[in-house]
């Protein structure tokens, strides 16, 4: 459902990435992993519409893209959980997880998506009218998170979801994660540095190296490729 | 005493509309991070559409909603056609630019409306209220300009803290690139932003007018005053702005009643420089220092 398609991305001189090309299914989780500076958060930050493409294309539902704004992209259906500092430190936790939902048109549907986000994480509800800068590293990623899926997303864009997670947590927010490709056929493009977490939990993997594409396969696959595993994955 | 209490009315209503003109800039810093040094002139130039529109024998209210609304369009304006294509430039230069709209405005006055002093009419009587055998030196007009700003800032407060839109309003303005990955449309919120800060800013020059007079410059000190108060406030807090606004209002009638009414602008600049030596983030700055 998303494809991407000779993609390079430049930063004035500098390319971030050469064309780029895979493809991801629909109800699925793929994780793209490389080394810091591979060019995987550009990558997720050009599928979402902040950065704009040199060249190539990008296809959701076979509908190009890469020339969309953010917002018009995140209205198709298309939540990205930026790397760290993704909440509104200035709104309260109830008002960012109002703001995840104004997508959706129905009302009814919007507090749904909001008495959902709570009941999925416990920690927010408590801290519902709290403005967002008072809570931990842990709590804002969750925020995040929860604010992302309280959208209805199609495809979910997760940009280092681990940073500052306790483990445990980071369990059970994937677990759910699953739980949702497997019940809506949401689709999962997962970025992680850590990638013996994520090949667990991907159905597909991507490996970036240098802002390029140098393994793409199914995830246990990858696992278990050792050369590959010590060149790129560091384990 | 009795003057200190004349004085104390006075300041009140004069700091409302300070305050107004202080929650515009507000506004516009909070939503696109530049301080409009040409509001003070768009206001001026909205009175003079209602003086415009008055003198064709139009109603005052119906004169007074012709302002507000043309500071609407004003702001909006501005925003999409000049401020839009610099957003992305160096703060310096969108500053620039609101000069020169301030003095293309300036400019542009005299030639459509003409140069000279105009009075501009009050909705109400500016005679002092009479409670009993007392006149109290606050009239009809005082206590409308009062309630008409009260009346503006519930509406936006309302506005920012109860509606969907309020919230994508506050969304864009804090981080607008994770806004517009919410699907924030943060362009429209930016405009709407600004139009809506014109409009405090037209109000407080409707409700000045009568006293100070219309002329191409007549807002100017109103700016600077406002300007102050926002800055006492901390610039980044609307409930700041209206604070500072008011405590404006206060100091320049003691200053201008009791040290004599040349010295009101230079109290206004003494103040302005005192508080950006002692408390550079304003008085209200723990809101901001709590921000991450």
């Amino acid at each position: 459902m998303l494809e991407i398609v000779d993609l390079t991305v430049a930063y004035g001189p500098v390319v971030a990435l050469e064309r780029v090309s895979f493809t991801v299914a629909e109800g699925s989780v793929t994780a793209v992993l490389g080394a810091n500076g591979a060019g995987k958060t550009t990558l997720v930050r050009t599928i979402s519409g902040l950065v704009r493409p040199r060249s190539g294309s990008i296809r959701f539902d076979r509908r190009e893209i890469s020339r969309l704004s953010p917002e018009a992209i995140a209205r198709l259906g298309i939540s990205h959980v930026p790397e760290g500092r993704g909440v509104l430190a200035e709104l309260t936790v109830e008002e960012n997880l109002r703001l995840g939902g104004l997508c959706r048109s129905d009302r009814a549907d919007r507090r749904a998506s909001v008495a959902e986000a709570y009941a999925l994480f416990r920690p927010l509800a408590e801290r519902r009218h709290l403005p967002a800068f008072t809570l931990s590293g842990g709590e804002r990623q969750m925020l995040s998170i929860a604010r992302a899926l309280a959208a209805r997303p199609r495809v979910l864009l997760l940009d280092e979801p681990s940073l500052g997670l306790a483990s445990l947590v980071l369990t059970q927010i994937m677990a759910r994660i699953k739980q949702l490709v497997q019940e809506r056929q949401l689709t999962v493009v997962l970025i992680e540095q850590n990638a013996r977490s994520a090949l667990s939990v991907a159905d597909d993997a991507v490996v970036v190296s240098l802002g390029r594409v140098v393994a793409h396969d199914q995830a246990h696959r990858l696992a278990s490729e050792e050369g590959l595993r010590h060149a790129y994955l560091g384990f | 005493m009795q003057r200190f209490f004349v004085l104390t009315l006075n300041g009140l209503t004069e700091g409302m509309i300070y305050a107004a003109m202080a929650l515009a800039l507000v506004l516009i810093w909070r939503a696109t991070r530049v301080v409009n040094f040409a509001q003070g002139a768009m206001a001026m130039f909205t009175t003079y559409i209602a003086l415009f529109a008055l003198e064709r024998g139009a109603p005052y209210w119906l004169a007074f909603i012709v302002a507000l609304l043309s500071g609407f369009l004003l702001g909006a304006v501005v925003e999409r056609v000049l401020v839009r294509p610099v957003e992305s430039a160096p703060p310096l230069n969108v500053v620039i630019l609101t000069l020169g709209v301030l003095l293309m405005l300036e400019a542009l006055a005299p030639m459509l409306f003409g140069g000279q002093i105009r009075s501009f009419p009050a909705a109400f009587s500016i005679v002092g209220i009479r409670v009993g055998s007392l006149q109290v030196p606050f009239s009809a007009f005082d206590l409308f300009s009062l309630v008409s700003v009260l009346l503006l800032m519930a509406l936006l407060l309302l506005l920012f803290q109860r509606t969907d839109l309020g919230l994508r309003m506050r969304a864009a303005a804090f981080n607008a690139e994770v806004a517009r990955l919410l699907g924030v449309r943060v362009g429209r919120m930016l405009t709407l932003g600004w139009a809506l800060a014109s409009v405090a800013g037209a109000l407080a020059g409707l409700l000045i007018a009568p006293s100070l007079l219309l002329y191409p410059t007549y807002m100017d000190q109103v700016l600077v005053f406002g300007f102050t108060g926002s800055i006492l406030g901390g610039l980044d807090s609307p409930p700041g702005a209206v604070v500072g606004g008011l405590a404006m209002g206060f100091a320049l009638s003691y200053v201008g009643g009791y040290l004599g009414s040349d010295l009101e602008t230079v109290g206004a600049l003494v103040i302005l420089i005192a508080v950006l030596m002692v408390r550079p983030s304003g008085l209200l700055a723990w809101r901001a220092q709590r921000v991450v």
